[in-house]
């Protein structure tokens, strides 16, 4: 092992204290704080401005130690409210990449990280969408829009699996089918496979992984379907298409 | 009022109607969701029909235990009974 890779192990050691160490700050101190902010949502966007601010101060850490490189394309795109955004899921770090460019993220979070204590601070203060699944969980996607925050979601559900091929879930185009609300897509390619599903996080890959976003044109579901359609069916057709068309996004960028 | 059989073919019309489900997959037996895909959020469209067609309110927590389409007749044949 050479040292530049030596150095990124203890680095990312380094990042993850302060992600840990972070959220708890953000749980113990800042956001009690909040409290005297009046109004649950002027709260949470409160809440979200600190998240992102907190981000992009992070990323610009994990650049700076040289654990990563980043790269933005037609982040200009991003500059908005009340966007949908969907993006591939490479790497643990994908959420945080993103939230670091959007102002006032959204996510749907698992229902591990209410409990977790390095994270249940932020994504309680935040409103962050409980994954509790079904109508409910559409619904409150929907809802996320409307009141323009900036909803990031990952079709997949989870992390992908390196070498396998992207399995959509329907969550994603029943929110932009029903709500109904365009789609922003953003392509997300780490030059190495990094932090990926069941790798440990000191195994860090043989050269620093560089990561590109993409963000792409928004995409209104009506064009992509048959108006007259159900929402299921139309869910259903939607989902196959968003699969094909990341799938062929990703091939042309690998 | 409809018997079961007659709930049953109205299910089966109406899945492949608004699903797409492949007719050769449904049958009392089936899993709505491992076998027909089908999941929670499609199940609330599909007692909407139910109610539309029946002109009979239903609560979706009434098909909250429901797996196979026989379950689902059932419910609905005991919801059209009372």
């Amino acid at each position: 092992m050479n040292i530049e890779r030596v150095w990124r192990v203890i680095a990312t050691g380094i990042c993850f204290a302060v992600f840990g160490i972070g959220g708890i700050a953000i749980l113990c101190a800042l956001f009690p704080a909040l409290k005297l902010v009046p109004g649950p949502m002027r709260r949470q966007r409160y809440a979200k401005a600190v998240i992102h601010q907190g981000f992009r101060t992070f990323v610009a850490m994990m650049t700076r130690l040289g654990v990563i490189s980043v790269e933005v394309r037609g982040g200009e795109k991003l500059a908005r409210f009340g966007l949908f955004i969907l993006a591939n899921h490479p790497s643990l770090i994908d959420v945080v990449l993103l939230m670091s460019l959007v102002r006032r993220p959204d996510c749907v979070v698992k229902s591990a990280l209410w409990r977790n204590p390095f994270t249940c601070g932020p994504v309680r203060f935040a409103g962050f969408i409980n994954n509790a699944g079904g109508p409910a969980l559409i619904d409150d996607c929907i809802a996320s829009v409307a009141r323009s925050n900036n909803l990031i979601l990952f079709p997949e559900g989870t992390r992908t699996r390196p070498g396998e091929s992207l399995q959509f879930q329907r969550g994603a185009a029943n929110v932009a089918v029903r709500g109904p609300t365009a789609v922003t897509p953003v392509i997300i390619s780490a030059s190495e496979p990094t932090l990926t599903k069941g790798t440990p996080w000191y195994r860090v890959p043989q050269h620093r992984p560089h990561f590109t976003l993409t963000v792409l044109d928004d995409i209104d579901p009506a064009t992509a379907l048959d108006s007259s359609m159900d929402a299921g069916l139309a869910a259903r057709r939607f989902t196959d298409w968003l699969q094909h068309y990341f799938t062929r996004e990703i091939a042309c960028r690998t | 009022m409809m018997d079961k059989q007659e709930i049953y073919t109205w299910i089966a019309q109406t899945l492949v109607d608004t699903f797409e489900t492949d007719p050769a997959r449904i049958s009392l037996e089936a899993r709505l969701y491992d076998d027909l895909d089908i999941d929670s959020i499609d199940a609330v469209d599909l007692v909407v029909k139910l109610q539309k067609h029946t002109g009979k309110r239903m609560q979706p927590e009434a098909f909250k235990t429901v797996r196979t389409v026989g379950d689902v007749v059932d419910a609905v044949h005991q919801l059209l009974k009372q």
